[in-house]
């Protein structure tokens, strides 16, 4: 008996090299069509990227948004790309997933989303983007790999504003961080006169 | 007459680079494939393992292969994509001739073969034998390498053949050779997850080799330290332990700073160094002057970084030094890496598990095309072409007489400018876009126009086969057999998936056919790739790249088989070195001293700001395939100037803006972005992009005196605000040289 | 003004919702019985379909009733209707809604973006389905109804609400397209469910999400109706009425499933898929309506109308984004990504990578 694998992200990890973004556009429940999203931060502070698949909440933002019902999730917790005969293409649910992963495509007038590879994984292989990512960023690995490989601890609770969410996918974080992680939206303001790390000038001047 | 029948726009209409969008058979997800292939990734030293989906004779997709041990279903986007460049609308189907005025025409393979071999024979009669030169690549397989070593002194016989790991991979192999006595990767990767401090000296390690970036993250969640080297901050410097952006050149300060204060504070091992190395005491008194404070002058970081390098690096009980072409590409490559190997030898932590050195190979079969004999000075097995005892084994196993095999011939760089000075009249060239790739842009685009001959093979008509009187279209990886040796030294074997489209054939077959003609068709009665190892393996007996007890089979059923295998029951090599028994004859490795020297081109007032050149994730090389795959180009479609923001409001830039960066030789006009991430005295423009876009207009033709590397990495550069660029190149696509 | 979000227990939800099912059960048994004029053209025969179709009328009333008790739903409702009505946009929004109706319904231009072979087979479906509808319905419920011309057998006189509205001979080429609409209809349906039983048996997308009383199911009832349905065409003509009380019966009974279905498989997303029209107004008016800026970025990413509208929805629904703070539903969806990633990379810059690391 296999463990069963899960998904675990590490966004410090991440090298922007669009691996995932490639290989998500050969996912078949999708194909020729990249959903995940990789964010590069501020180009001109850093070379810091960020992937983001769907979390896949325990009770969706978007399905209860969705004037259209059109969002179901599978019994194994995997939220689902809208229904193609339900999705009216309003994007409510691209406003109000907490973390921003319902993408609108306009000319087939459809949300659709990261469904964890369900082509993959619902018949036991790992999702694309986990499966390439070249620094395991993206981890689709049983919770014995993970105590094995990483020093993290990986926590799946959230509050947005004043609103608790618990996700099927982990998040990696230093051991000994509480088990929920507090998002504002307010950005991350560096203090100024603060070593400024992602500067190389900096470096070359602290001495 | 070599050079473009018509103009560049025309060219590009017929022959591309087009980007490719869409899959052969389209983005379907109907039915299952034909079958499912397992292969390799063509596009990196790293050679990872995946799986392409056939359909009716065409890669329709791919999958990850989980098994293979090196990247275990890990791919880079080149690798996702790589299924994109086969049912390629450039690809080329037939052979061509040059037709002055008009353009490229087909013509029948016996004509295009009959041509080559009646002009190779001529220009020799009329100029000698070696006025006729072969160039190859270091992305062919070691079948092919062999092949074209062999080709060019027992068919051509001309002592002119070389090779565009010339311009990768050459300074690291001198600098293994000299002090370890043999040139590869010391160690598997898998070492480096033991490894308690990792210094990654040159390497962009994400962007140019992945895969390694999981090796590297894995030894850090086990506790390993992490020191990068690099004038940029790159993705993996982002979160390392400690980042040196260290002034282009300056790398030897910081490697015999960290070695003087080592040495100063007794973090080297006298026991090692007593019992297997050999000059010590040079090495020793050369970076006794290298107090920090003069290094940091060298090197252009803070003293007290390079204090804090020695500090990670010296007391540690494991250790893995990795460097590539950051420290490779320049006049003194061979000099800087020895400065790095020196460090590792010091600190004796070399041949055992977690303890290691390797260089990053670059191109695909970056190592095993070097061991095979296609170098200028090199037979196979890594032979040397003027130890008689070598030439006379290669000509046993040949069937010629020793005094047949030519002997040392002109490097790349230097046989094109033989070319250019008219000592070499024409070429047969294979896997190499020297129009793109080399240094000085426009002196090699000159001298390519000045062959009285020039034939090439290739897939795409690349930038330098617009030159060609004649193209003869050969092969895919993916459309070949093979073997390859990977970064890690590990021989592994890519396999036939499709058949070459239309006429095109198999490279082997081409140049098998072409030998034929040469008069030399029974040292070339080659029935398959197969055939072609089996000799390669008695050919490489006995030599340092020893893959005699090497099979296709026994590749296939060990994930791949590392070199020296002597023998058929031998397990093959992971590790080089154990037991403190180094390659060199008296069994000890050879400390090198050395002393920093300033670049070929240093800047001054003219020409105030340092050029370094590189590669994106997304592109490969001179990017004659990854131009042509569109999901690759729409990742990082043209070429930008990176530049710090101090640098850039010193010369009234901001991001977006043109910017037009020219050196001595010539100039290239690309967006500024601008950004924290560099050194502000240095610009960086990645190199895989031609004509106005190129970053080899502007860089120098300076070569390193042992291994003859070019200086990619060093020229002076004035950079200023330009207006968007209007000609006729400027506005192809960008896959084309143009802007997006 | 906008309009009210409603929060409501279930409990009232479902008794609004009988309600609702009930006004539509009596409004089509009132349709029947004056249509029919007071059931003098009824045909007794046809009555199980008539039942079932008033089952199906309370089902589908109680179902778009719960569906509009939703608060995302009967907020995009009653906005719909309200941009719709607007007197100054009226007569434009009547065109407009014209052409979406051809282009997203008679067309169907969308599921054609999807896939080809996805198109062919709805459209197939969809027209056959409206043919089948557009004569069954009426017929069941004693709307139209055919009668011999008194003056001539070769004649035949349609009516509809009991008015003569044509007539044609027996042997004109009408006549057989008339007598012969269902069997057209059914061919129809059954050309498009091939479509789509071919992409779904051939697609490893649609292998991979598709479940059976979801995606297999409808079709099966289509393809049974249908079936059933050329039987008796068969019986008929070819078969001289062999058979024919019991195949009447079978073809009954796959069509009063069908209609009991209605309301609740997939099939519910024909009555539900017209408020996608209303999204192209709402989508109108919201860019009318002025942006909504992002609060860590400041750059617009929606109109204010459908921000303001999803923090209603939002509250109705028990979504607290809404702090002391501020509203996280002020903050666009690049910027969620950013402070997701941001704060975890935080986390390990103070920590450090590695067993044993402290904050340095």
């Amino acid at each position: 008996m296999i463990e069963e694998r899960a998904f675990f992200i590490d966004y410090a990890r991440c090298i922007g090299c669009q691996s995932c973004v490639q290989a998500c556009a050969e996912c078949d429940t999708h194909r020729g069509r990249s959903l995940i999203h990789l964010e590069t931060i501020d180009r001109h502070d850093s070379v810091q990227t960020a992937p983001q698949v769907c979390m896949h909440c325990e009770n969706p933002v978007c399905a209860q948004v969705c004037p259209a019902d059109a969002i179901k999730q599978t019994p194994d917790g995997v939220v689902q790309s809208s229904l193609k005969p339900r999705c009216i293409g309003c994007s409510n649910c691209v406003l109000a997933c907490p973390f921003g992963v319902p993408r609108y495509f306009g000319e087939i007038d459809q949300m659709m989303k990261c469904d964890m590879c369900y082509d993959r994984t619902s018949t036991g292989k790992r999702p694309m983007c986990a499966t390439v990512c070249p620094s395991q960023a993206l981890a689709f690995i049983t919770l014995d790999e993970f105590r094995r490989t990483r020093g993290g601890t990986a926590i799946n609770e959230w509050r947005f504003g004043d609103h608790p969410v618990r996700t099927k996918v982990y998040l990696v974080v230093p051991p000994e961080t509480p088990p929920l992680l507090q998002i504002q939206g307010l950005g991350s303001a560096r203090p100024s006169g603060a070593f400024d790390r992602n500067d190389v000038a900096a470096w070359l001047e602290q001495g | 007459m070599a050079r473009p029948p018509v103009d560049i726009p025309s060219l590009v209409a017929a022959w591309g680079p087009h980007v490719n969008r869409v899959p052969a058979g389209g983005w379907t997800t109907e039915g299952e494939p034909d079958r499912v292939v397992q292969t390799h990734c063509c596009f990196c030293g790293q050679q990872c393992g995946i799986q392409l989906k056939v359909k009716h004779n065409q890669v329709v997709g791919f999958e990850p292969w989980e098994d293979f041990p090196f990247n275990r279903g890990k791919l880079c986007p080149k690798g996702v994509r790589r299924y994109l460049q086969n049912g390629h609308p450039d690809r080329l189907l037939e052979p061509l001739e040059r037709v002055d005025g008009r353009g490229f025409q087909p013509v029948t393979w016996e004509a295009a073969l009959g041509r080559t071999a009646a002009e190779i024979r001529r220009i020799q009669a009329q100029y000698g034998p070696d006025a006729f030169a072969v160039l190859t690549g270091a992305s062919l397989t070691n079948e092919k390498a062999y092949l074209m070593g062999k080709f060019a002194r027992v068919a051509v016989r001309t002592a002119n053949i070389d090779y565009n790991g010339r311009l990768c991979m050459v300074s690291a192999a001198a600098a293994s050779k000299k002090i370890f006595g043999i040139d590869r990767a010391a160690n598997p990767w898998s070492d480096l997850l033991s490894a308690e401090v990792i210094l990654v000296a040159g390497a962009n390690v994400a962007e140019c080799a992945p895969i390694t970036t999981d090796y590297l993250w894995e030894a850090r969640e086990r506790g390993a330290r992490i020191i990068v080297i690099d004038p940029r901050m790159t993705p993996i410097a982002r979160t390392v332990d400690l980042f040196m952006p260290v002034r282009p050149g300056g790398d030897i300060g910081i490697f015999n700073g960290m070695l003087h204060v080592m040495i100063e504070r007794g973090w080297i091992d006298r026991a090692f160094i007593d019992a297997h190395t050999t000059g010590w005491p040079a090495v020793a008194e050369t970076v006794a002057k290298y107090t920090p404070e003069y290094a940091s002058r060298i090197a252009g970081v803070p003293a007290s970084l390079i204090v804090k390098a020695a500090e990670l690096w010296g007391p540690a009980r494991t250790s893995f030094l990795l460097h590539a072409r950051g420290i490779e590409h320049h006049s003194k490559g061979v000099d800087n890496c020895l400065a790095a190997i020196n460090l590792v030898v010091a600190s004796g932590r070399i041949g055992r598990e977690g303890c290691g050195y390797a260089m990053i190979t670059g191109q695909g079969n970056g190592q095993g095309a070097r061991e095979q004999g296609q170098k200028c000075d090199q037979l196979p097995g890594a032979r040397d072409v003027e130890n008689p005892e070598h030439r006379h084994y290669i000509a046993g196993v040949w069937g010629v007489p020793e005094s047949s095999i030519p002997h040392k011939g002109l490097s790349a760089v230097p046989l094109l400018e033989a070319i250019h000075d008219g000592r070499i009249k024409g070429l047969l060239s294979i896997c190499f876009n020297p129009a793109v790739s080399l240094p000085d842009g426009h002196f090699i685009r000159e001298a390519l126009g000045r062959l009285e001959f020039y034939a090439g093979i290739d897939f795409f008509l690349s930038e330098t086969m617009r030159y060609a009187d004649v193209v003869l279209p050969g092969s895919l990886m993916e459309e070949d057999e093979g073997t390859t040796t990977s970064a890690e030294g590990r021989v592994i074997h890519h396999k036939k998936v499709v058949d070459p489209p239309g006429a095109a054939r198999e490279d082997w077959r081409i140049i098998c056919d072409l030998a034929a003609r040469l008069g030399a068709g029974d040292k070339f009665a080659f029935r398959s790739p197969r055939e072609i190892f089996e000799e390669l393996r008695v050919a490489s007996h006995g030599g340092v790249a020893d893959y005699h007890g090497i099979t296709w089979d026994r590749i296939d059923r060990e994930h791949g088989v590392f070199w020296p295998c002597p023998e058929p029951d031998h397990p093959g090599t992971p590790r080089l070195y154990e037991g403190g028994r180094f390659g060199h004859p008296d069994g000890r490795a050879h400390f090198q001293a050395v002393e920093w020297r300033p670049a070929a081109e240093e800047t001054d007032d003219a020409y105030p700001i340092v050029l370094t050149t590189g590669r994106v994730v997304s592109q490969y090389l001179s990017g004659t395939q990854t131009r042509r795959i569109g999901a690759l180009v729409d990742q990082y479609p043209e070429p930008r100037c990176e530049m710090h923001p101090r640098l850039a409001a010193s010369l009234g830039v901001a991001d977006g803006d043109f910017v037009r960066v020219e050196s001595r030789r010539g100039a290239l006009v690309v967006r500024a972005l601008v950004v924290k991430t560099i050194r502000p005295d240095t610009v960086f423009v990645p190199y895989h992009w031609p004509l106005g876009r190129s970053a080899n207009n502007c860089t120098v033709r300076a070569i390193d005196p042992v291994s003859h590397i070019p200086e990619f990495k060093i020229c002076a550069v004035r950079v200023t605000k330009a207006p968007p660029p209007d000609d006729a190149e400027a506005h192809l696509g960008p896959e084309a040289g143009g802007l997006a | 003004m906008p309009p009210p979000v409603r929060v409501t227990a279930r409990g009232a939800d479902a008794a609004h919702a009988i309600a609702a099912g009930l006004a539509a059960a009596a409004l089509v048994i009132l349709g029947i019985y004056f249509g029919s004029r007071h059931l003098r053209d009824f045909d007794v025969a046809l009555v199980p379909y008539a039942g079932a179709s008033v089952f199906a009328a309370f089902g589908l009333g109680y179902r778009y009733a719960m569906w509009l008790r939703r608060p995302p739903t009967g907020l995009y409702w009653r906005r719909s209707w309200q941009l719709f009505f607007a007197p100054r946009h009226l007569p434009a929004n009547i065109v407009r809604l014209a052409r979406l109706a051809f282009d997203n319904f008679l067309a169907q231009k969308f599921i054609g973006r999807r896939a080809v072979k996805r198109w062919l087979a709805h459209w197939c479906i969809f027209w056959g389905c409206v043919l089948a509808a557009a004569v069954t319905f009426p017929l069941s419920f004693g709307w139209i109804h055919f009668e011999t011309a008194p003056a001539s057998l070769a004649r035949y006189q349609a009516f509809v609400f009991g008015v003569h509205v044509f007539s044609f001979r027996l042997d004109s080429v009408l006549a057989p397209l008339v007598f012969n609409v269902l069997d057209v209809a059914a061919l129809l349906v059954l050309t498009g469910i091939f479509f789509a039983l071919w992409r779904r048996g051939l697609d490893r997308g649609a292998l991979a999400v598709q479940q059976f009383a979801n995606d297999l199911l409808p079709l099966a009832l289509l393809f049974a109706v249908s079936v059933t349905g050329l039987f008796l065409t068969a019986s008929t003509h070819l078969l001289r009425g062999y058979d024919f009380v019991f195949l009447s019966q079978l073809h009954a009974v796959t069509v009063i499933f069908t209609l009991l279905y209605l309301p609740f498989g997939k099939f519910f997303h024909i009555f539900q898929r017209p408020a996608q029209l209303g999204i192209a107004f709402y989508k109108e008016a919201g860019a009318a309506s002025g942006q909504a800026t992002c609060r860590r970025c400041g750059a617009p990413f929606a109109s204010a109308l459908h921000v303001g509208d999803l923090k209603r929805v939002e509250s109705a629904l028990g979504i607290r984004y809404a702090t002391a703070a501020g509203d996280y539903q002020d903050v666009c969806p690049r910027c969620r990504r950013l402070s997701v990633a941001l704060a975890q990379d935080a986390l390990w810059r103070t920590h450090g990578r590695g067993p044993g690391k402290g904050t340095r």
